[in-house]
């Protein structure tokens, strides 16, 4: 759904002013950071708009990365019920902002369990694919982080790539009604999305923020959080819990320990981190 | 409509009149123009930069002699005001560039303005000196001291004319008061007292009292994580010294009195218009933030800008303008875009002409927007050199939102972003404007002049 890569691509941005607010000259404008955390706030609450609608019980940690998987053989190999395999660490949560949390999800268990319901040759293939030997006309995985699964990357976009898949895939590629993640429905959009390929960044702190917040209800990373705590410096005042407007502290605020305060706050704030915080 | 017509309810015609700045297409940041304020008489028109000068123009008085010079403005005086600073507690550099320019009214032959940065205000005062006086006993006329020993008579020094000397000294620094950075300044209509606004507090100055001021306004909250808003402008009311209103970044203004408390946390008037829900988006509070807020010359209206749109306020009613007009809301469907480039943080300013039968404020690729309240017409006018041969007549310009283009429309994707007029003036008695482009100031005037 376009709306998600956009609303992706606008926490992306927003995250980079916050950042860049730190090094401007003349001191953080606190009126410019307050409006860039409405709007983050605002992309990230439609960004996740879907993310809870469909059953996706089995979220797993997510870094970094891109996953790219047909949804033929998630319907087929992995109903959603079923889906619970533990993390893969690689199942990250694309750039590209798929709607495909779920579907990274899916897609590990889809790794993991090649070997379940291979009805038709996919399986098989998937199973060659173990460890470096993807083909990237099949899945496109880009694992900057710690792949478990596999290092293949896919060149081409998300969307190529479900393209690619729909043809290899041929009749095979059954269309996803039942499968229980009712964002799945995008597949019937995903050809259209093909015009809007999606960019690939390598792992930046965007990319962990997006994953953390995608992480919501589930327990927090907190070497993900240190390291957007690194990111921003020190002068982490501390995060949001969820709802309440966002803000940066006050510039007169101490800058020490707070990279501390903020680590402590993340373990209590379980919450989900509903919006960007800007360290002052 | 064609050829100007609005700012009077006449047909008057805009022309060019005069071009100050360099004509350098690389332009130094330090010259950009940050603020534009005309005096009360309009005899002086003050800019301050981004590099923290000051340039204060002087009107020519018309003369027989040189009749085609007809109010012309020239240099009167040149003056550095801020310097950067840095504060060595925060590990912050405080920028230099002159936020804001409030004249006072004159008093007597010299003339004071008040100037600020993100942390500062000072009061300066212009005088002219064109008497010298000559004849010192005790040194001679280079300055240097005389040998008491041979000096035989006495003698009184006598004033001689001397060449016009412009001389600027800052008469007072208020400091140190601000935590924030400054957004607005205003004098009161008592002459006395003015009021400086940042991000979350107001305060309330007396002119000859540097070292306290009053808070009068605190939005921080407790919880600096609770934040939802802060002060983007805030001004006093023409004529009653006990009101004043602050804009927020949430498209709210409030309007409070200083006799009900003496923090004035609980407004007396709230405006604000209900959003239209079919509009939102993920810019929609950015784009609703109010950059500027100015009072009307007669006190009864208000007039506020967000990033679309300029709206005017009676107020006596509280719960929507009456008046809205839109600057370019060809630039809605591109609000995306324009967070990317920060362009969709421009801080506009607008002003009212004298008899508040008009008003005007900036736009993008050097185009200004002028709208008349009585005859409801509207025109676009561009700041450009190529358009600067004296006297010129301004030619409409439009910009075209969809379909075909005319000849002489430019279509909204060929828009400069770059070029954006933030800051403009009206001559508080007569139909000449001053618009700021970047680092170059432009005059028009009507023709009918």
């Amino acid at each position: 759904m376009e709306y998600k890569v956009e609303a992706h691509r606008i926490m992306s941005i927003s995250l980079g002013k916050i950042y860049n607010s730190r090094v401007q000259r003349g001191g953080i404008k606190l009126h410019k950071n307050l409006l860039v955390s409405l709007v983050l706030r605002s992309a990230r609450q439609v960004y996740l708009s879907d993310y809870y609608a469909g059953v996706c019980l089995n979220a797993q940690h997510i870094e970094a990365k891109e996953w790219e998987l047909m949804d033929a053989d998630r319907e087929k190999l992995i109903p959603a019920s079923e889906a619970a395999q533990p993390s893969s660490a690689d199942c990250g949560v694309s750039e590209a902002a798929q709607p495909g949390q779920t579907r990274t999800t899916g897609g590990a268990q889809l790794c993991l369990k090649r070997h379940v319901g291979a009805e038709d040759g996919r399986a098989s293939r998937l199973q060659e694919k173990d460890g470096d030997s993807l083909d990237p006309s099949d899945v496109a995985v880009t694992s900057p982080v710690s792949p478990a699964i596999s290092e293949t990357q896919c060149g081409s976009s998300d969307c190529e790539t479900d393209a690619d898949a729909a043809v290899t895939e041929g009749d095979s590629r059954q269309p996803p009604k039942d499968h229980a993640c009712s964002h799945r429905k995008r597949s019937a959009e995903e050809t259209g999305v093909s015009e809007t390929p999606v960019k690939r960044t390598k792992v930046t702190p965007n990319a962990i923020v997006a994953n953390n917040e995608i992480e919501e209800g589930e327990e927090m990373d907190t070497s993900n959080v240190s390291n957007l705590i690194t990111i921003f410096g020190s002068g982490f005042s501390g995060l949001l819990s969820k709802d309440s407007a966002k803000s940066e502290s006050e510039t007169d605020d101490s800058d020490s320990g707070s990279g501390q305060i903020c680590c402590e706050q993340m373990l209590k704030n379980l919450n989900p981190w509903t919006t960007a915080i800007v360290a002052f | 409509f064609a050829g100007g017509g609005v700012g009077g309810g006449n047909d008057f015609q805009w022309c060019f009149s005069q071009v100050k700045g360099a004509i350098d297409e690389d332009v130094a940041e330090a010259d950009i123009i940050s603020t534009v304020e005309f005096n009360y008489s309009g005899e002086l028109l003050a800019t301050g930069d981004k590099g923290g000068r000051v340039v204060i123009f002087q009107r020519e008085q018309e003369s027989k002699n040189r009749p085609l010079s007809r109010g012309e403005y020239n240099v009167y005086s040149t003056f550095q005001s801020h310097e950067p600073e840095f504060d060595y507690l925060k590990s912050l550099e405080i920028e230099e560039k002159i936020n804001k320019i409030r004249w006072l009214p004159q008093q007597n032959a010299a003339h004071f303005l008040l100037s600020t940065n993100d942390k500062t205000i000072k009061l300066w005062k212009i005088s002219e000196r064109d008497k010298r006086a000559e004849g010192y006993n005790l040194k001679d006329e280079d300055g240097r001291l005389r040998d008491p020993f041979r000096i035989t008579t006495l003698r009184v020094p006598v004033l001689m004319p001397m060449d016009l000397m412009v001389e600027a000294s800052p008469r007072r620094i208020f400091a140190n008061a601000h935590t924030y950075h400054i957004n607005s300044i205003s004098v009161n209509s008592d002459h006395e007292t003015y009021l400086s606004a940042d991000d979350l507090r107001i305060n309330l100055w007396h002119l000859e009292i540097t070292d306290r001021s009053f808070n009068i306004v605190d939005i921080k909250p407790a919880n600096m994580e609770e934040l939802t808003e802060v002060i983007t402008a805030a001004e006093c009311h023409p004529h009653q010294c006990n009101v004043f209103v602050y804009s927020s970044s949430k498209g709210t203004i409030r309007l409070c009195d200083m006799r009900a408390a003496a923090l004035c946390d609980r407004h007396s008037k709230f405006f604000e218009e209900p959003e239209d829900p079919s509009s939102r988006s993920f810019f929609s509070e950015i784009i609703s933030s109010i950059s500027d807020v100015k009072f009307s010359h007669s006190g009864r209206y208000m007039m506020t800008r967000d990033y679309l749109s300029v709206k005017v306020w009676d107020l006596n009613m509280e719960n929507r303008p009456v008046e809205t007009y839109q600057v370019h809301e060809y630039l809605r469907s591109k609000l995306c875009s324009l967070y990317e480039n920060d362009c969709i943080f421009d801080k506009f300013e607008c002003c009212w002409n004298g008899s508040d039968s008009a008003i005007m404020t900036g736009s993008y690729n050097n185009f200004f927007r002028m709208f008349d309240r009585n005859t409801r017409r509207d025109i676009t006018l561009e700041a450009s050199r190529e358009n600067s041969k004296p006297r010129a007549m301004l030619k409409p310009r439009k910009v075209c939102t969809g379909g075909k283009r005319k000849k002489d429309e430019i279509s909204v994707d060929s828009l400069d972003f770059n070029k954006k007029i933030l800051h403009t003036a009206w001559h508080p008695k007569e139909n000449v404007i001053a618009v700021a482009a970047t680092n170059n100031l432009y005059i028009f005037q009507d023709k009918i002049n």
